[in-house]
């Protein structure tokens, strides 16, 4: 009976397997470059959460793109642009572009694509940026004018954003977005298992005739990090778009595989300043002067401050022209101990801290400011989630959290979005008409050395005042050695076309 | 033989009878929980109006009934719905390609561990109290001490890190199948027989000692028939009896260990897929992943009661399973 | 009494069984006032330390805490719920089982049907499904989750431990002296099966050590910085070839509870079950 039931299963496995389908090798000659990426939750642009950039990276174009190395535009889909005031945006288009459905591209996808931001059935993520569009005239084929309701002297910076894709008018985004993703930019998606893998193949009709450099970009789904890192020390991948700074003290030592820091990432504690108790600025004080960088840097990055890490208290970048050193505010616990006793806390206080735990760097962060933090009498729960749990479910109505924040090449778009009384990803909860007119000075002045000096002014609030701490991440990324002209600049899209392997 | 039958028919009509409370259960459960879909599914930025167009798009505005019964003449056409997160992706797409992947490596596990154990759990009943079975037995107490992920870390530290010899991940690469890469079934399913060795040759053993003592044995002895005759023919054909209820019984176990040693080695399955499922709260995905699994788990220990009194034809008269 | 003692002797395996149990409850007991630093202590210092170093007995992780405070505080967690699942689900299986039982037909056969229908979903699903759906495990949800779906095995285990007494004589006689029903399953039966439900309780205890590990093993269980073994387990894996006391020590402690236990369960069903 056994023996029977045995063979019975053996036959099952061989039956089944045989029948699972043929293999489809690339032929020798093909160069291709494998990835391992997070598994995407949605990605149809507008919605898409910044997750499994490679895919949509790769597959989608812009206006203009970031050069990753010293941070200027370059045009892409866009050959110039051009504003008198900053209120009116004149744009050229590029010629003889297609889409991957064959369709051409003109000036009426990209009017489509702004107007896209404003549909209530969209839901989309950049409908308060785009809000400021007042009219969006096609001129011909190829040129395009935008009229903004007010100023706005950096709007094309705005294009940059990874939600801002160029998509065709006549394309079913709706229904077809998370599946069949379908762009301008230089790979085609070839075939996709969902949550497992997808297939990138060359776009032979590319407007550069030079670019991509290889003919095939291999997509890994992979949720757990270690195995990410595994399959690179295995030789299963060549990149990992993500590893953490422990898994990058053990890469260095291997001799076919180098970890390179491809940009700044923000990482916000956000105290939300209409909460206790976070309500009163000398418990912020409180809590900021128990804060450690040197500890930060070295158990959140294993490395030391100035070393891709910073510690600032304003939501300005250190490595950005608009940002001004504050200076140290140096740890002092006495101190922080007074500050919550005037505040009514003379036995401490507990609150609780929302982080989501599956994303880099957040679990070393949220559990070393905890330690730093409890001597003064700050008694932190912490409250992790999945990444997409916490987005969804805690995000934003929370009093005290920790969130993952890509760079902004213009750090005004970052000051609308997350800090003016009614920015959609206000973390913090301000409605300060000090930093709102601030803001929208910012946003609106021409003339540099005025913005730098409004840049200043609002640091300085925000270091005696500021509902935030800004800690800069590394943004670290592995390579094999063979990968050459990996280019990923701070807007995230990372710029497969320049990429080649041996 | 009649008894058979209908002792058979009633073991389905059960099974049938808890797949559809339990798609009930399932339902209510991801029904009551904390909240809203389409909120979920659009993010917390997401305006009002595009949450309330996005429910009545989904039929989300609909009372809980209504959906219950669409989603269940569904499943009955095999329509199992959409991913949350692929729209436009059925969970059919999703799901069978990783059951057929699970299944492989369920039963290269079953394949391992079911001719191991009760071969190392008759050789211990033979060799009882001997330093054999000593080894034997603590190497069973020991491997089912060790959840999965432990004994798949020490067995990654082994065969993955220091020799080389096997893949630390369990990935199919693009354009291949199962089929072409066997290789990398071999560490989660040995990470399950680890377990599930010692649960089995235990039972093996005791049950095999018991038989070994019995009286029809000894007569056979005395009549002089050769001992691995003996132990073959005789003893070993009625000391499987438990064995298998225990390996039936057993078969829950082995499906949370799939979820736990598919994650571990990132293996495209079936438990891995629920795991991202929960972790994304994705609900159609949620519901027929456990659906599933609890109809082959049910279907297995069915399977069991019936295998077991076809090989022991005293149980059906008493009409249960003890 | 005497008897356990008598067959206690000779028991090499056992007593050492006895002791690691002991050394872990004594751990969860009294741990926290011996350990050398606080589990959530981050000595940036010292990260990744090997054994021995700085004061570090079994090394650090790393944020730099010490692995050997964390394995004693985390016994603490593991042993609550994993005590109080086994009670929980062992009393609560103790009451459906014996009603079932006890009661007539009608009620068993609702009772069985109900248990396979519970049962058809493996445990660690039906909890890794509902923690992970709840979000932000506590040990108070972690023992309710697990207790409840161990319940149609106690259940079980007592309701066929009931049908073996029901129709001897002691219980007959109470019935003709007129007691309750409630009299005679919970005063009469009971302290004479007391034996296999120690038994019960007992692999409920082993088991649930291993469920709530692979829970936190797969994210689902106790949150940091709770130093839960199974979460320890998963959190050091990246680290695994550059400090592998930190994966090898949390993956001992949980090994060394399980066998201990599941000895010490063996030894009391062989005494209390098969000799009497």
């Amino acid at each position: 009976m056994i023996r029977k039931t045995i063979l019975i299963f053996v036959i099952i496995l061989v039956a089944f397997s045989l029948t699972a389908g043929g293999a489809k090798e690339p032929a020798k000659t093909e160069k291709t470059i494998r990835v391992a990426e997070n598994v995407p939750g949605l990605i149809t642009p507008g919605v898409w959460d910044g997750q499994a950039i490679t895919l949509n990276a790769s597959i989608y174009e812009y206006l203009v793109e970031v050069d990753a190395v010293d941070n200027s535009l370059r045009p892409i889909l866009a050959t110039d642009w051009s504003t008198d005031d900053g209120a009116v945006w004149t744009f050229h288009l590029r010629e003889g572009v297609k889409f991957h459905d064959g369709t051409p591209f003109d000036a009426w996808d990209v009017k489509y694509t702004i107007e896209r931001t404003q549909d209530p059935a969209v839901g989309h993520l950049k409908r308060a940026d785009f809000a400021v569009v007042k009219a969006i005239d096609v001129v011909d084929d190829h040129t395009v004018v935008i009229t903004l309701k007010e100023k706005r002297p950096t709007f094309v910076m705005q294009m940059t954003d990874y939600n801002m894709a160029i998509l065709s008018r006549h394309y079913d985004y709706e229904n077809l977005g998370e599946r069949s993703p379908m762009g301008t930019g230089p790979f085609i998606l070839s075939q996709m298992v969902p949550k497992e893998n997808a297939l990138l193949v060359r776009n032979r009709e590319y407007w550069d005739p030079a670019l991509p450099k290889v003919d095939r970009l291999e997509i890994y789904f992979v949720t757990d990090l270690d195995a990410k890192v595994a399959m690179l020390e295995g030789n299963q991948v060549d990149v990992v778009p993500f590893v953490s700074p422990v898994t990058r003290l053990r890469l260095d030592a291997h001799p076919n595989i180098n970890v390179i820091a491809a940009y700044q990432e923000h990482r916000f504690i956000a105290m939300a300043v209409d909460q206790k108790p976070f309500d009163d600025n000398r418990v912020r004080l409180a809590f900021k002067y128990t804060m450690d960088p040197d500890i930060l840097a070295r158990s959140v990055a294993q490395t030391t401050v100035g070393e891709g890490f910073y510690y600032n208290e304003s939501p300005i970048m250190n490595t950005l022209v608009e940002y001004h050193e504050m200076g140290r505010r140096g740890r002092d616990i006495a101190k922080a101990r007074s500050l919550l006793e005037e505040a009514g806390y003379p036995n401490g206080v507990s609150v609780d801290l929302y982080y989501a735990n599956d994303h880099p760097y957040s679990k070393e962060l949220s559990q070393t400011v905890a330690e730093l933090a409890a001597p003064a009498g700050f008694a932190i729960n912490l409250k992790g989630f999945p990444r997409d749990i916490y987005l969804t479910q805690y995000w934003l109505k929370v009093g005290f959290s920790i969130t993952g924040w890509g760079g902004r090449i213009d750090p005004a778009i970052l000051l609308g979005l997350a800090f003016r009384s009614d920015g959609p990803w206000n973390e913090p909860h301000l409605a300060d008409p000090v930093i709102d007119s601030l803001i929208d000075r910012i946003a609106s002045e021409a003339d540099e050395v005025v913005r730098s000096r409004y840049y200043q002014q609002l640091q300085q609030y925000f270091y005696d005042e500021g509902a935030i701490i800004n800690i800069q991440v590394p943004k670290l990324v592995a390579l094999r050695t063979n990968v050459t002209g990996y280019q990923h600049p701070l807007t995230m899209i990372v710029q497969y076309k320049y990429a080649d392997i041996d | 033989m009649k008894r058979l039958w209908s002792f058979i028919a009633l073991e389905l009509l059960r099974l049938l009878a808890t797949i559809v409370v339990m798609s009930a259960i399932i339902f209510l459960l991801v029904e009551l929980m904390p909240g809203d879909v389409a909120q979920i599914i659009l993010g917390q930025s997401a305006t009002e109006e595009a949450v309330a167009a996005l429910r009545v798009s989904r039929g989300l505005d609909k009372p809980a009934l209504e959906r219950y019964l669409s989603w269940v003449g569904g499943m009955l056409r095999g329509d199992l719905g959409q991913s949350i997160y692929m729209k436009g992706v059925s969970v059919n797409s999703l799901l069978w390609r990783r059951v057929a992947h699970s299944l492989a490596l369920a039963l290269t596990a079953f394949l391992l561990f079911v001719p191991l154990s009760i071969l190392f759990g008759v050789v211990a009943a033979v060799k009882e109290k001997r330093v054999a079975d000593s080894i034997i037995s603590f190497f069973g107490l020991a491997t089912m001490a060790l959840p999965e992920f432990v004994s798949g870390v020490f067995l990654i530290v082994i065969f993955a890190v220091t020799l080389k010899w096997l893949p630390l991940v369990s990935i199919i690469p693009i354009g291949q199948t199962l089929w072409t890469n066997l290789r990398i079934l071999i560490l989660p399913a040995l990470s399950i027989t680890f377990v599930m060795f010692g649960y089995v040759s235990r039972m093996q053993r005791s049950s095999m000692i018991g038989v070994l003592h019995s009286l029809y044995i000894r007569s056979a002895k005395l009549k002089g028939l050769p001992r691995m005759y003996i132990i073959t023919r005789h003893a070993l054909r009625n000391a499987l009896l438990p064995t298998i209820t225990v390996i039936g019984m057993n078969m829950g176990w082995l499906f949370g260990g799939l979820v736990v040693v598919e994650s571990l080695f990132g293996f495209p399955g079936m438990g891995s897929l629920l795991l991202t499922a929960v972790k994304t709260r994705d609900i159609p995905l949620i519901e027929a992943c456990v659906l599933l699994i609890t109809v082959i788990y049910t279907l297995s220990t069915r399977l069991t009661n019936i295998l077991y009194a076809v090989l022991n034809p005293r149980i059906r008269y008493q009409g249960g399973q003890e | 009494m005497k008897n356990l003692i008598h067959q206690l002797r000779g028991q090499t395996l056992v007593w050492i069984a006895l002791a690691v149990l002991l050394f872990w409850l004594f751990s969860a007991l009294f741990g926290s006032a011996f350990i050398p630093f606080s589990y959530t202590a981050i000595d940036s210092e010292h990260v990744m330390v090997p054994p021995g170093t700085a004061g570090h007995i079994l090394g650090t992780d790393s944020l730099g805490r010490d692995i050997l405070s964390r394995i004693i505080w985390g016994s603490r967690s593991i042993f609550t719920v994993a005590l109080f699942t086994s009670l929980l689900s062992t009393t609560a299986g103790v009451v459906l089982g014996f009603s079932a039982g006890y009661f007539a037909k009608a009620v068993d056969t609702i009772f069985l049907a109900a248990m396979d229908i519970i049962m058809a979903i493996p445990t660690l699903v039906l909890a890794m499904v509902v923690l992970g759906i709840l979000g932000g495990s506590t040990i108070l949800s972690l023992t309710l989750i697990v207790s409840v779906a161990y319940v149609p095995a106690t259940a079980r285990v007592a309701r066929s431990v009931l049908l073996s007494e029901k129709e001897k004589e002691y219980v007959m006689a109470a019935r003709i002296r007129g007691e309750s029903h409630l009299y005679i399953m919970f005063v009469e039966i009971l302290p004479n099966t007391t034996g296999a439900i120690i038994v019960e309780a007992t692999a409920r205890f082993a088991y649930s050590i291993m469920t709530i590990a692979s829970l936190g093993f797969l994210g689902v269980g106790l949150q940091p910085p709770n130093p839960d073994w199974g979460m320890m387990v998963i959190e050091n894996k990246e680290i695994i070839t550059q400090a592998p006391w930190a994966v090898l020590y949390p993956a001992l402690a949980i090994a060394s509870l399980v066998i201990a236990i599941s000895i010490i369960s063996d030894f009391a069903s062989k005494v209390l079950i098969h000799e009497r």
